[in-house]
């Protein structure tokens, strides 16, 4: 694993530029690696407004954070200023999510009415971690803050690929970004652990907005309710919610009806209920029979295969 | 040897299949019916004199013998020897009867009945049963023609041999020195003055006995052995030839000339040796195999050559008188008269000497048993499996109790042995029935005080301390080479193989009949190894009972050792064959074992009270047998007692070794103590505070401690309903017991879940409730730290940004040091999750978010607690259960397989060692609790089996559960036959489901690699047995995987400082002091982010504290493939002919990952 430049690794794959950035050594790791990062303007499916000042990135560090990226466009790759970052999303099984631009995220159940902000926004639980990292080839949009710094980024990227200039990965955002390693972990540590004060006031915030929104929700209900559409039906939506004390107690009549509904009818009182008692014995006989057979057959066949 | 040849036992297993099945059942077909056929449709006598004289045998015994019994002799000799021309005129006679396999549909409900019946323990039993039997029965093949060949052979030659005339001892020791042969005489050998004269002449006639011939044999067996019995002529013999050895002189003569006849005549093809027949010196043999081809073909050890012909002498069973040579008798007669009087019975020498007469009775009693009762073949065969399987056989060296004594015992119940004389058996048995009485038999009656006699005993048997059955007809004891601890040792394995078969949930069938019980170390707590030729040195020799030295021995350990030890059992090296060149085999070599199992309750005492000192005879008693250990103490109750006091275990030595060693240095001499090895639970002293659940009282108290505070606080919203335990540490079983003393914080807080009452304010939307959980804490928090003192409490966040799981824990340490982590567990959740999972317009995220939310709902709320109270429950039923669980966990972290096989269903694989613990007992040490499970481990087929252990000991588990989960099991395999997503399925009587801890991991490669790595760790057992090097199981090479990444020790914070400790002790005190670390385990975040962004690329191993490193595979999915966007690791493009290829960085990736880990990472070592 001696860190070479192959001469096979190539300046560009599709429409992508691949950088070559230096990394260098650490005392575990003393050798000095090559990262490829695979630039591109961004052309997503549904263009908008920012899409010409965006610059797309794939193969981002997983320890990348927009220090890192603002310090290699605006120091080593020709000054291009940044407006801000979007790294993708944590990904989720095999499906995958693209990269969106930065929106706070919906509630789901959350509604736009008139009752002010969804409570997603507001009560969210402190952050634990000092600094993100991101899934190992992950992918980040660039804006830029105009068209212009977009492509000069890019042409000078481009530039630096064919003149072979050495970049160097994370060159001069030391003590701009929180350390790694262990202090990053006791500081993950720490903040896993609120203030209770904290804690408690985000989650009256959250309460709040919860209780207003439920609030907001019955009160829909309830006229959809009362009125008829314009087809002149009402809708039958759920009304209060029944309280768990009271569920469990309907379980139980239920179970005690259904017993006593067996009682009534005791076994073998028919003599059809005798007969298919009898049946049934045979076959689950039968088929516990045919069963072990099958588990010997097997058996055997691993011993033999 | 004993290991490998266990080995070879199975490879035969596997290879036997690849015969022919039907040339086989055609062979076992016509075989069976030539024998009916003779047996049945002519009357034996006739028969019998017809076919001697075709055979032209020797009709000298024949008016002696009864005419029944000639016919079945001759009749089978006339089977062996041809076998063939019998074949060829009976097979097309030979109607095959229909296979189980084709069994018509109408028919298949009365024979489900038949193997539902009384006759069988279960259906599958059966059914397994009978295809071993299929299996084993013996067939023709080349081997068997091979020795049959030879028979002929070695009987013309022997029928040809010259009749030597009468020589005196020295004389006939010349002549036949002159052939290069010496007589095997016994020891001691006769003196020069005898006046009687040795003699050879014709012999009365030649027979093939034992297993072979009776086809009883099992043809799985690495060797075939043959026994052919030479009939030496009753007029060599005088009637008082039973007396001082004369028989046995004569005989050993007679011997010797028949070898020198062999080994002039079959010197080449065939090697002769001498051999003693079941380990007894008074019984010489003479052992005919193949002699290996000196041209070196080791390469194929031919199965066709893997037989051997024992050739023994008989007599005719009327010689001697048989009340002569009863069990109490005197038969080695001293010449000096005043010491007569003190002539001790001989009862092995009379046994020995009956054994010559009565080799022709027994066949025939057998061949009556096989005709009368359809399943006696059957019941042998199992029977001879089960022995097999515990290394039991007719030697003296294998307990004394073998194939034939097992056969001859079935024959013999046929026929009495109930009360009043009846028949312990019916003839219309089923083989299972059969064998099933007869271990009941040797299981449960006490042999050894309560004589079984079968038939009218015209003698009074006084019991002798050694088991006997008395076979009456034939006045003999069938158990007469048994020792006292091999009839324990048989008596014991009975008893659990009858404890296997009674277990209706426990498919007994491996455990009965194909587990190999070989190796020691599994078998027993302590091993003590002593060397046999110093052992032997150390006593004269003196030959009545089979060994007075073993004796000795044993009885002085069983005094010595007392209550501490359940069971002990003596293992002698083997009889060695010898050559005929020389008269006696050579210096015993090889050591006698002692295998000891401990009681825990007692092994450790330090103190031993003796007799009072008043008792003066028994007092001086305990003297004599401790020597200067016995010590006279005043107790505390003001007794004055003789008593003995062991040093701590501490120092190195246990108790049991302190007690042997001082025993055999005081009767047996420093010699024989100087070359005694122990192996008595070295596996446990990996482990640090092994010793039971003391470890974990401080964290039990403090944990009730915490009910009763939570308990107390009377200003909660809601009244609590439960509070549960679900963690390893308060479950006896966490690798390190959680040391908590003065002002040192438990390292890992212990999750507690806590349960309040059911409550209609809760609110409806998953996230809410989970908000609400945080509240509710928070008031806990609060009410905490305003009621209870010594206590601090904190508020912890978990399992970010996936906000419908549980989002939030307590943590509560008391000043004491003690830690918990408590959750809130509100029931509806799942009902609130199934719900959700069910709506139809659900996008899959959130679909994928709700069933990990339900999964982890499930096993940390519902299934985790109930599994700790189960397991709780079976560390303080069992003494070394949690020492085991302990030192297995311990054996997967060192292997770094502890992020991959959860913890949970480690402590299920070790409870299965617990609750099934067939062929073997409840394990009665943390060794060999270790050693079975990992037996276990290395031969489960995870594929094929599930695993199902009912923890509560009172059955909790019902039959239909049972079918429930296997239902489920194979569902699983039909939806995933890939194993894709389940491999391992354990499933335990508060788990139905059986994927609670293993949905998704380990996966199939780590699965894989842990039945490697047990069943490297069981070579290793059976390579070195008592050298073992207990340690040595704990280590596997880093080179096999990809990269080590070696972790610095402050990922640790480990308490166990190193050398260097002591100068940062203050500083030490202080961190471990600071509550705000509690829970702190950088090495544990490292590895889960670490999973968390390059899981699709790498596999990590990693094994928690135990071994300080995290190991990665690179996954086989990041081969080379075309560039693309989306890849899941980072890239190398790069150039080929047409495209470009997207191929891992893995330096890129290990530098991230050097980065990213910082100082926790110290050096990145890779290996490929």
């Amino acid at each position: 694993m001696v860190p070479k430049k192959s001469p096979a690794v190539v300046t560009s794959v599709n429409d992508f530029t691949v950088l070559p950035l230096r990394v260098p050594g650490l005392p575990s790791y003393p050798k000095d690696t090559t990262h490829y990062l695979y630039l591109r303007p961004n052309a997503p499916k549904a263009p908008t407004a920012d899409t010409p000042r965006e610059v797309f990135l794939v193969n981002v560090p997983i320890d990348t954070t927009d220090v890192h990226l603002r310090s290699l466009f605006a120091d080593q790759l020709g000054g291009a200023r940044i407006e801000s970052v979007a790294f993708e999303g944590a990904r989720v099984g095999k499906g995958i999510t693209s990269p969106v631009a930065p929106v706070r995220k919906k509630r789901k159940r959350g509604q736009e009415d008139g009752e002010g902000a969804a409570p997603a926004e507001v009560g969210q639980l402190p952050e634990v971690w000092d600094r993100d990292t991101h899934c190992s080839g992950g992918t980040a949009i660039v804006t830029f803050v105009d068209k212009p710094s977009a492509e000069l980024a890019l042409r000078e990227a481009r530039r630096a690929v064919k003149s072979g200039k050495q970049i160097t990965w994370g060159e001069g955002v030391d003590g701009k970004v929180p350390a790694l390693g262990l202090s990053r972990y006791a500081a993950h540590h720490k903040l896993r652990h609120p203030s209770h004060h904290a804690l408690q006031e985000s989650i009256d915030a959250y309460m709040t907005t919860f209780a207003a929104q439920e609030a907001a929700r019955a009160k829909t209900l309830a006229r959809q309710r009362a009125e008829p559409d314009e087809d002149g039906f009402i809708t039958v939506v759920r009304g209060g919610r029944s309280d768990p004390a009271r569920e469990d107690a309907v379980r139980l009549k239920e179970e005690e009806l259904k017993k006593r509904q067996e009682k009534m009818i005791g076994e073998g009182f028919y003599k059809f209920q005798h007969r298919e008692r009898k049946k049934r014995e045979a076959q689950a006989l039968v088929g516990q029979f045919e069963m072990d057979r099958r588990r010997v057959e097997e058996m055997r066949k691993r011993r033999g295969g | 040897m004993a290991p490998s040849n266990a080995k070879r036992r199975k490879l035969e297993h596997v290879s036997s299949e690849d015969d022919d099945d039907d040339s086989f059942a055609g062979f076992s077909g016509s075989e069976e019916d030539s024998s009916e056929t003779a047996q049945t449709s002519v009357t034996a006598e006739s028969v019998g004199q017809n076919l001697a004289q075709g055979l032209g045998l020797d009709d000298g015994g024949i008016d002696e013998e009864p005419a029944e019994n000639f016919g079945y002799s001759v009749h089978h000799e006339q089977a062996i020897f041809c076998a063939s021309r019998e074949k060829q005129a009976l097979a097309n006679g030979a109607a095959m009867t229909a296979q189980p396999k084709q069994i018509p549909v109408a028919n298949k409900i009365s024979c489900a009945r038949s193997y539902e019946s009384e006759k069988s323990k279960s259906g599958l039993f059966k059914l397994q049963v009978d295809d071993m039997l299929e299996r084993v029965r013996p067939r023709q093949g080349k081997r068997e023609a091979a020795a049959e060949a030879a028979l002929h052979r070695l009987k013309q030659t022997i029928e040809q041999i010259a009749p030597r005339p009468a020589q005196s001892v020295a004389d006939a020791e010349r002549v036949l020195l002159k052939e290069k042969i010496v007589i095997p005489f016994p020891d001691p050998r006769p003196s020069k003055d005898v006046l009687y004269k040795l003699e050879y002449a014709k012999p009365a006639n030649i027979t093939v006995v034992g297993s072979h011939v009776l086809k009883v044999a099992s043809a799985v067996r690495p060797l075939l052995q043959i026994d052919m019995v030479v009939q030496m002529p009753s007029q060599l013999l005088q009637s008082k030839d039973y007396l001082n050895y004369r028989f046995f002189y004569k005989r050993a003569y007679y011997l010797a000339c028949v070898a020198a006849a062999l080994s002039g005549a079959h010197g080449e093809e065939y090697s002769v040796s001498y051999s003693s027949m079941h380990d007894d010196a008074l019984l010489p043999v003479i052992q005919v195999r193949p002699s290996i081809s000196p041209s070196g073909v080791a390469d194929k050890p031919a199965k066709a050559n893997a037989w051997q012909i024992d050739i023994a002498l008989s007599t005719a069973d009327d010689v001697f008188s048989a009340e002569k040579l009863g069990m109490s008798k005197n038969c080695v007669r001293n010449n000096d008269e005043q010491t007569k009087a003190q002539d001790s019975a001989t009862p092995l020498y009379n046994s020995s000497l009956r054994t010559c007469m009565l080799m022709k009775p027994y066949l025939v009693l057998q061949h009556k048993a096989a005709s009368s009762c359809a399943a006696y073949r059957d019941a042998c065969l199992m029977g001879g499996l089960w022995l097999d399987s515990r290394r039991l056989g007719s030697s003296i060296s294998r307990g004394g109790f073998g194939n034939f004594e097992w056969g001859i015992v079935v024959a013999l119940l046929l026929r009495g042995g109930g009360p009043n004389g009846k028949a312990l058996l019916g003839p219309g048995y089923s083989s299972y029935q059969l064998f099933k009485a007869t271990l009941q038999l040797l299981a449960l009656q006490d042999l050894r005080k309560k004589p079984l006699v079968v038939g009218e005993a015209k003698l009074t048997l006084e019991s002798s301390g050694s088991p006997v059955i008395w076979d009456a007809e034939r006045s003999h004891n069938i158990l007469y080479k048994m020792a006292d601890w091999s009839y324990q040792a048989l008596q014991s394995t009975a008893k659990r193989t009858l404890e296997a078969l009674g277990d209706q949930r426990f498919d007994a069938f491996d455990s009965t009949f194909t587990t190999s019980v070989s190796s020691r170390l599994l078998d027993y707590d302590c091993l003590i190894e002593l060397d046999h030729a110093t052992l032997a040195k150390s006593a004269t020799a003196d030959r009545e009972t089979s060994s007075p030295l073993l004796n000795d021995l044993y009885a002085m350990l069983r005094r010595g050792l007392g209550d501490r030890v359940e069971e002990a059992d003596l293992h002698v090296p083997p009889t060695p064959d010898w050559s005929i060149g020389v008269a006696r085999p050579m210096q015993s070599t090889g050591a006698v074992t002692v295998g000891l199992r401990v009681n825990q309750e007692h092994a450790h005492r330090l103190v031993d009270h003796g007799p009072s000192a008043d008792n003066k005879t028994e007092a001086a008693a305990f003297r004599a047998f401790w020597g200067d250990k016995a010590e006279l103490r005043r107790f505390k109750d003001g007794s004055i007692l003789e008593s003995l006091v062991w040093a701590t275990e501490e120092a190195g030595q246990s108790v049991i070794e302190q007690i042997c060693r001082h025993l055999l240095q005081k009767h047996f001499g420093a010699k024989v103590e100087g070359s005694v090895r122990f192996f008595d639970d070295d596996c446990s002293r990996l482990m640090r505070k092994a010793n039971g659940n003391a470890n974990f009282q401080p964290l039990m108290e403090a944990y009730k401690q915490l009910e009763t505070d939570i308990r107390g606080l009377d200003a909660l919203p809601l009244s609590i309903r439960q509070i549960m335990s679900a963690d390893a540490q308060l479950r006896f079983s966490s690798i390190e017991a959680p040391s908590s003393t003065h002002g040192i914080k438990q390292s890992i807080p212990a999750a507690v879940n806590l349960q309040f009452e059911g409550s209609s304010r809760w609110p409806d939307d998953l996230v809410a409730v989970q908000r609400t959980k945080l509240a509710f804490l928070l008031k806990l928090s609060e009410l905490m730290n305003d009621n209870v003192e010594e206590v601090k409490s904190r508020m912890g966040l978990e399992n970010h940004g996936e906000d419908v799981l549980n989002q939030g824990f307590l943590d509560v340490t008391y000043n004491n040091g003690a830690a918990f982590r408590l959750r809130i567990h509100h029931e509806r959740e799942q009902g609130m999750l199934e719900r959700q999972m069910k709506l139809k317009d659900l996008d899959p995220k959130t679909k994928q978010i709700s069933a990990i939310a339900l999964a982890s709902y499930k096993r940390d709320f519902v299934k985790g607690p109930a599994h700790t109270q189960a397991i709780a429950q079976l560390a303080t039923r069992f003494p070394v259960f949690s020492g085991t669980v302990r030192l297995i966990k311990k054996w997967f972290a060192s292997h770094l397989l502890s992020n991959h096989i959860p913890d949970d269903i480690i402590e299920l694989f070790v409870a299965r060692s617990f609750i099934q613990p067939y062929p073997w007992s409840v394990p009665s040490s943390m060794q060999t609790g270790f050693l079975r499970t990992l037996a276990w481990l290395a031969k489960w087929d995870w594929r094929e089996e599930p695993l199902v252990v009912d923890m509560s000991g009172s059955g909790e588990l019902k039959d239909v559960d049972y079918q429930a989960i296997r239902t489920r099991f194979e569902a699983w395999r039909k939806l995933d036959p890939a194993l894709n997503r389940l491999v391992l399925f354990a499933a335990s009587h508060v788990d139905h489901d059986g994927t609670t801890w293993t949905d998704g991991q380990p996966s199939k490669v780590v699965a894989g690699r842990m039945t490697a790595l047990a069943n490297a760790a069981m070579q290793a057992v059976e390579a070195h047995s008592i050298d073992l090097n207990p340690a040595s199981l704990f280590v596997s090479p880093l080179e096999d995987y990809d990269f080590v990444l070696h972790l610095s020790p402050v990922a640790f914070r480990s308490r166990k400082k190193s050398s260097k400790g002591p100068v940062f002790k203050n500083l030490e005190v202080q961190t471990q002091a600071d509550t705000s670390l509690v829970g702190f385990q950088p090495a544990q975040d490292f590895l889960a982010e670490l999973q968390n962004l390059y899981g699709a690329a790498i596999v990590f191993f990693s094994g928690g504290a135990e071994r300080k490193v995290i190991a990665g595979l690179w996954s086989p999915l990041t081969a080379p493939r075309a560039w693309k966007v989306n890849l899941q690791y980072a890239t190398l493009p790069m150039k080929t002919d047409a495209e470009v290829l997207a191929e891992i960085d893995k330096q890129s990736i290990l530098k991230e990952i050097a980065r990213l880990g910082g100082n926790v990472v110290e050096s990145v070592q890779i290996n490929r």
